[in-house]
């Protein structure tokens, strides 16, 4: 990107953030500066509080973007593929994403348990119930697009794998899986973008993470931890989608690039 | 656009290079032309129809066609857009059923693709998500059988070499439908169903592409459905030219184009040629109007 386009962006930054101190001079009591914003975060990186708040909604949000990925992924593409596979799994999925994941949080903190998985490599690990929530938000972006994916790619292509010879599963693993690459690889930005709006609602009920370090904060009285909540989940998640956005397009070369 | 200028200055170089030998050598022409009426049908199509179901309002699109086309034929389907001339490849193809009537190729009731009958599609249909290179080499892999000799052979022959790397999307629509006709080649089919593959293209690629196309038929023992609606195109391919008729599609007329082979361009201007092309215009401009007819009816 060029230097001018840089400019741009910066000087809009700017803009935002000299609005905020005018407001903050001039308006509401409560509301603070960006200076005070500032100090209230330098006292906060000093304390292991709020790294554990940190880690807590970070390793919470990729579990429930990873266990996500590795089931609505082969899931879309067989229902995408196959039509029969597709009336039977798709109804039941529809009806579960009719509520809001957000709804689910007190059947989930009542009745999902948190689960213990041995996995080859990397161990036991436990997956808290509350990444539950996290994972219904990034799941059905994902299984949709893939859904999606496989849908819209040409039959002509399909036919001219079968007419080189391709056996079902070769058209499958040749044509389908890459051809529904760049539809999986939005859902996935989608998805982890709704992994961190929904974690964040449910960490707010009181099983820490960022979420709750910013409820408390409110039920506290403490405004600067408000905003240092708000613009540590922000950074984040600005982060945790801009690795899933790089991934993907390592794995999608043949598209043509686009700009960031 | 450099892309452009190095992609048909490629070609010309390539071609002089290619046309060499074959001019020299052999040419089993005039036997082909006659293969497909004295020897053994390798297609046989007998009263094909086909009738699309499109929401209830049933479209006769070909009804009864008979067709045989031999070995080592250079056949072109005529006709005007809509005809049919495109549902009787997929039925070949294995692509579609025939909702009466039988093809068979070598004897044997199509029923499904298979990689003895290679199809080239309108638009290109190579895998954008893989490389030329792979692209190439596709058939042959799904029955682990690669030879890169022959991959690299066909590569260096259409003026390719040095894009194996390269992705479809990075190549001009020529090097594109070279790139398609690789693929096809690599994987050896007994016939090549080809359907308008020159028709997005300019006038001088498509002229091009033409000429390389007979000289990869006169080289190779192939047998070739070519589809098109211009004339010019299919005289100047075809041993035979079956001219189609408007919906439903059936056989309004064969010509047998007896013009010698190998085929240059400068041909076309030729009176032996243009009389050809007089005869196939007044067959096909009544089915051109119908069809229009029929189209502006809908």
């Amino acid at each position: 990107m060029d230097a001018s386009r840089w400019a741009k962006r910066a000087t809009s930054i700017a803009g935002l953030l000299t609005a905020w101190f005018l407001l903050a001079a001039v308006g509401p009591e409560l509301l603070p500066g960006p200076a005070a914003t500032a100090a209230s975060f330098a006292e906060q990186v000093q304390q292991s509080s709020y790294w554990d708040a940190v880690v807590a909604s970070t390793v919470r949000v990729w579990m429930a973007f990873v266990i996500a990925a590795v089931l609505a992924v082969p899931i879309g593409l067989l229902i995408g593929w196959n039509a029969m596979v597709g009336d039977f799994v798709f109804p039941p999925l529809e009806l579960l994403r009719s509520s809001p994941p957000i709804a689910w949080i007190a059947f989930t903190i009542l009745v999902v348990p948190t689960a213990t998985l041995g996995l080859p490599v990397i161990g036991i690990i436990e997956v808290e119930n509350i990444v539950f929530i996290a994972f219904l938000g990034a799941f059905f972006p994902i299984l949709l697009n893939t859904i999606e994916g496989v849908r819209g790619i040409d039959e002509e292509f399909s036919r001219a794998a079968a007419s080189l010879g391709a056996a079902s599963w070769q058209t499958f693993r040749h044509v389908i899986y890459p051809g529904a690459l760049p539809s999986i690889h939005t859902g996935m930005i989608v998805g982890m973008g709704l992994a961190w709006v929904n974690l964040v609602a449910a960490e707010m009920t009181g099983v820490g993470g960022l979420g709750f370090l910013t409820w408390s904060a409110f039920t506290g009285g403490s405004y600067p931890v408000i905003i240092v909540g708000m613009v540590s989940i922000g950074a984040l998640g600005y982060l945790s989608s801009a690795i899933v956005r790089r991934a993907g397009i390592s794995q999608i070369p043949w598209q043509e690039t686009q700009a960031a | 656009m450099s892309r452009q200028d190095t992609d048909d200055r490629k070609s010309t170089d390539d071609r002089k290079s290619t046309d060499g030998p074959l001019q020299n050598g052999q040419r089993p022409g005039s036997e082909r032309a006659q293969g497909g009426i004295d020897g053994e049908a390798l297609v046989e199509i007998d009263g094909l129809t086909k009738i699309y179901d499109p929401g209830g309002a049933d479209v006769l699109a070909v009804d009864g066609l008979d067709l045989d086309i031999g070995h080592n034929e250079f056949v072109c389907l005529l006709g005007p857009s809509g005809c049919g001339k495109s549902t009787v490849l997929e039925c070949i193809a294995g692509y579609l059923g025939p909702t009466e009537g039988e093809v068979r190729v070598d004897g044997e009731r199509v029923r499904d693709p298979d990689p003895s009958r290679g199809v080239v599609f309108q638009e290109n249909r190579l895998f954008p998500w893989k490389t030329i290179g792979e692209n190439a080499r596709f058939g042959p892999q799904m029955r682990s059988a690669v030879d890169d000799d022959r991959i690299e052979e066909l590569l260096g022959d259409t003026g390719l070499d040095g894009f194996e790397d390269a992705y479809p999307h990075e190549l001009s629509g020529g090097m594109q439908q070279r790139a398609e006709l690789v693929r096809l080649l690599a994987n050896d089919p007994d016939i090549m169903l080809m359907d308008e593959p020159f028709s997005g293209l300019d006038a001088m690629t498509k002229e091009l592409m033409q000429e390389m196309l007979l000289d990869i038929w006169e080289e190779e023992s192939r047998t070739v459905l070519f589809i098109t609606h211009d004339v010019e195109e299919a005289i100047f391919l075809a041993d035979r030219v079956v001219v189609m008729t408007a919906r439903p599609g059936e056989v309004k007329e064969v010509i047998d184009v007896d013009l010698e082979r190998p085929r240059e361009f400068d041909m076309v201007t030729t009176e032996e040629f243009t009389s050809y092309k007089e005869r196939a215009i007044d067959l096909i401009h009544d089915e051109a109007e119908r069809a229009m007819a029929q189209a502006e009816g809908q």
